[in-house]
């Protein structure tokens, strides 16, 4: 068993605490069965030397004590009979006069009368009191071993807590019992869990458990659903690139099969080569735009946070597709009145926002277009003169791979479908429209 | 041979046609759905080639109302969805086979002459007449297994009326197998492609039939 396990831990602290609590219990037991015990000693002592006190000691002849040692002598168990008690009768002088012939004998003279004192005799701690006689000529004491009323005490309190000690391990061995028996569906649990396949993220299931534990498990399942999500846009993701990447692929089997073909024909040569150009350039375009994605989709908004300065980037982005704009007549207007979508974030991300949309209203405008780029409070939008789009279109643009079919452009689909990721991760939205005389993609901020 | 090929990827779409017309077929390419269909009614194909995600009207869509309307020209299915349920999905719709991207031109060669020469009845690869073999997947014509060179149109001409055995081909029909509609054509052409092939192959090769066209007979 391991160190950390809470049941072996829950034993030993019920053990520990069940033993100090047996044994503070045991300790105020002994120390009130010994008053107790002194107490009725006590009273006996002082019975036993009032009623020596009163006896006639004057008519005491010394053949007395002899009579009496020899009676004692022929009492039946007279030796065994021990309550370790004894007594003996001095006179003023400090001379014994009677003693029991026992212990008694070995008093020594220290009257205090009235009162118990503590004395040693013959090596033992004796508790003696002393009374005077009723004729007041004589001191009387009575005496107790003390060891005597400590082993009375000590067999009352083992007689007492014997049964409270049974009754304790009984219950302590019940406790371990109990405790293990309720750790079992924990344990079961854990076995299940252990066995499980990598690939088994079904959820765990509650049923049996304590509910003490149901949160935990609903945690668990909760994460347990998140990693499957997590997985399946992994896989599905991986799926998705494998099949768009085929396409390309294919255009450019073909086209590499038209060029060896051509050996002989320069110009269909050229043709086909001119067009493995653009079929290279189409796969290396797909091939970025699906990394971009995939490092949008793992990006947290927290890695990196820098201030973003939309006008430098709308213009530096503009820049690079000066040449494009040209051929094309298109052109560009910018409006800066606002903040725009977002102020802090990873401008290489914005960037991407901005190179994405500048790159669709570029490929997808007539010739002579106009294409505004506006920075407004909380929002960027990039509007393009263009045909109407369909709504069936318009409804799935921002999806992965998603392309209307029969595109003359070449374009991965991806590109819409990044910046709607990376408006996602820093809380905007993204909306395509349809406005009067062209095509308008809005991000805006909280 | 004339083929009807429909795909909207313009660098597949343009590579297969090149490709195929280098490799002796007539070929006519629609990059939309509703032209595609709409064409098969026009001219006499022997084969399509049919992209599945189109744009105006989707593949399968298109190949269940050809076959509704009773056509029975071989379509070969170019798509890149490979899964097995697609496969069967287009098969069920009509398809006489299924290719996954990415495939390669020879690959599509190979198919449509199977698909053609099963649907003109033909099991061997090799066609023959008397002592001429056409290989229609090398593309070579040998005679007594020497190998004749014929260009491109006159091989389809010969592959035609071999094709055709025993059958009076119009000019006209002749014209529109060999010729695609991007193709000028002119008005003697298939004489001076007939023309060719008696200089090439013998006099007796082809029959002339008078005012209707021409015919490859057994003696």
């Amino acid at each position: 068993m391991k160190k950390n396990s809470l049941r072996l831990r829950l034993i030993i602290l019920f053990v520990l605490i069940s033993g100090i609590a047996f044994a503070t219990a045991a300790f105020l037991s002994w120390k009130e069965t010994n008053e107790k015990t002194d107490e009725f000693f006590d009273t006996y002592q002082m019975a036993l030397a009032r009623q020596l006190s009163s006896a006639d000691w004057s008519s005491l002849t010394p053949a007395a004590q002899n009579i009496t040692d020899k009676l004692i002598k022929h009492v039946d168990n007279a030796d065994d009979e021990d309550e370790a008690i004894g007594f003996a009768v001095f006179n003023h002088a400090g001379k014994m006069v009677f003693h029991d012939n026992e212990n008694g004998k070995y008093f020594a003279y220290a009257p205090a009368v009235g009162t118990f004192a503590e004395q040693f005799v013959d090596g033992e701690d004796w508790r003696i009191v002393w009374i005077a006689s009723a004729d007041g000529k004589y001191d009387i004491a009575v005496g107790q071993e003390m060891e005597y009323r400590r082993d009375v005490a000590w067999e009352m309190l083992e007689e007492f807590t014997f049964p409270w000690g049974i009754g304790a391990c009984c219950l302590l061995l019940a406790m371990i019992f109990i405790i293990s028996l309720e750790f079992m569906p924990i344990n079961r649990l854990a076995a299940k869990l252990s066995r499980r396949s990598s690939d088994d993220l079904s959820p765990l299931d509650g049923k049996g458990l304590p509910t003490e534990i149901i949160p935990l498990t609903d945690a668990m399942n909760g994460l347990l659903y998140k990693v499957q999500k997590m997985l399946e846009q992994e896989r599905s993701f991986i799926a998705d690139s494998a099949h768009e990447l085929r396409t390309p692929l294919t255009a450019l089997k073909v086209q590499l099969e038209v060029l060896e073909m051509s050996q002989d024909d320069a110009q269909a040569r050229n043709d086909a080569l001119e067009k493995l150009k653009n079929g290279i350039e189409r796969s290396s375009r797909l091939v970025e735009q699906l990394l971009a994605l995939s490092k949008a989709e793992t990006v947290q908004q927290d890695s990196i946070n820098e201030p973003i300065f939309w006008q430098e980037t709308i213009q530096q982005i503009i820049d690079d597709y000066a040449e494009d704009i040209r051929t094309k007549r298109l052109k560009t207007e910018t409006i800066f009145e606002g903040n725009g979508p977002f102020q802090q974030g990873n401008p290489v991300l914005a960037s991407l926002i901005v190179r994405n949309l500048t790159d669709n209203a570029v490929k997808y405008s007539p010739e002579g277009a106009k294409i505004i780029l506006a920075i407004k409070s909380n929002t960027l939008s990039v509007f393009n003169n263009s045909a109407k789009i369909d709504m069936v279109h318009l409804k799935k643009l921002g999806s992965r791979f998603y392309r209307p079919a029969g595109q003359k452009q070449s374009g991965s689909g991806l590109g819409l479908a990044i910046v709607t990721r990376i408006a996602e991760i820093y809380g905007c939205s993204v909306s395509f429209k349809n406005v009067s005389g062209g095509f308008k993609v809005e991000i805006s901020g909280h | 041979m004339r083929i009807l090929l429909i795909e909207d990827d313009y660098l597949i779409g343009d590579g297969l046609k090149t490709g195929l017309e280098k490799l002796g077929f007539s070929t006519d390419w629609f990059d939309d759905g509703g032209d595609g269909e709409e064409a098969l009614y026009q001219a006499p194909y022997d084969a399509v080639v049919l992209d599945l995600g189109l744009p105006g009207k989707d593949g399968l869509e298109i190949l269940k109302e050809w076959r509704r309307k009773g056509r029975k020209e071989p379509v070969l299915i170019l798509t890149a969805r490979g899964d097995v349920d697609q496969r069967i999905l287009g098969l069920n719709s009509g398809a006489d086979d299924y290719l996954g991207k990415p495939f390669s031109l020879k690959e599509v060669q190979a198919r449509l002459n199977a698909l053609i020469r099963r649907n003109n009845g033909h099991t061997t690869p090799d066609v023959t007449y008397r002592d001429v073999c056409f290989n229609p997947h090398t593309r070579k014509v040998t005679q007594n297994g020497r190998e004749i060179v014929l260009s491109p149109k006159e091989l389809i001409v010969l592959e035609l009326l071999m094709m055709n055995k025993n059958k009076v081909l119009s000019k006209e029909t002749i014209e529109s197998k060999i010729y695609s509609w991007d193709e000028e054509v002119q008005s003697n052409a298939v004489e001076v492609h007939i023309h060719h092939l008696r200089k090439k192959l013998g006099k007796n090769i082809v029959k002339t039939i008078n005012k209707i066209g021409y015919i490859m007979e057994d003696a």
